[in-house]
């Protein structure tokens, strides 16, 4: 189980340091069309930060922040708003993400509507694979017991 | 300009490999971790110079921003795992 580090250098910079990482990350997610980078880019770099904060803080204040549950929560949502963006367009009578039709219902010409549509296709991206990160981090660093199923297996909490 | 640029990198390129020697070969683990932060460093800098050279700095400035940050957190993660041993 991670612990919170003693040293206190090391817990200050990174407690100033992950709000400029996860405004980066927004950076990356947004300007994804325009410069280098993306959905998964960012979304990597936003759980690089959830990942950073676990390290230097240990596991019970990281659980406080994004619980197991949220974690998995936040991955399906993020998959929900790409399927749904995807899906929108098939109702609308075009093809699996052809962000060209949402037009008739943004009310704006069919460029702009391409542009809006590969934004929210990208936010989607960038969620699920932040939480799919911080999940992935999580199960490895636990084992894949977590600290009450330990007590209720009798595991003695170190 | 372009050539000052380009044999700056060349240099940079070259003392990577002595960082990858010290890296490899070197004494102990906290050499290990400083030779590989070193060169985390030297490449972001040769992403810079190559920027320049393409004339498309803009771009390259967010890769190595991102290489740096990633850099600072694999060396907290590997100084983390030498604290306690065995343990993240």
């Amino acid at each position: 189980m991670i612990s919170i580090t003693d040293d206190i250098i090391i817990r200050t910079v990174s407690r100033v340091l992950v709000p400029f990482i996860q405004i980066y990350a927004l950076y990356v997610i947004m300007h994804g069309h325009y410069s280098p980078g993306g959905g998964f880019q960012g979304g990597v770099i936003l759980g690089a930060s959830f990942i950073l904060y676990l390290i230097t803080h240990g596991l019970k204040d990281a659980k406080k922040r994004i619980s197991e549950l949220k974690a998995g929560l936040f991955s399906s949502f993020g998959l929900l708003i790409y399927s749904g963006i995807g899906l929108l367009c098939l109702i609308l009578g075009s093809n699996y993400l052809d962000y060209g039709r949402l037009s008739t219902i943004l009310r704006v010409i069919p460029a702009q509507a391409r542009s809006l549509g590969i934004l929210g296709v990208e936010i989607g991206v960038g969620i699920a694979v932040m939480a799919v990160m911080f999940s992935i981090f999580f199960d490895i660093s636990t084992g894949g017991v977590l600290p009450e199923d330990e007590e209720g297996l009798g595991v003695r909490d170190e | 300009m372009s050539n000052f640029l380009l044999f700056l990198g060349i240099g940079l390129f070259t003392l990577v490999f002595l960082c990858l020697y010290r890296g490899i070969f070197g004494p102990g683990i906290l050499n290990r971790i400083a030779a590989i932060s070193a060169i985390g460093t030297k490449t972001l800098v040769i992403l810079l110079i190559m920027g320049f050279i393409y004339n498309r700095v803009d771009m390259f400035i967010d890769i190595s921003m991102v290489y740096a940050l990633l850099n600072f957190i694999g060396t907290i993660t590997a100084a983390k795992y030498l604290e306690k041993e065995g343990e993240v």
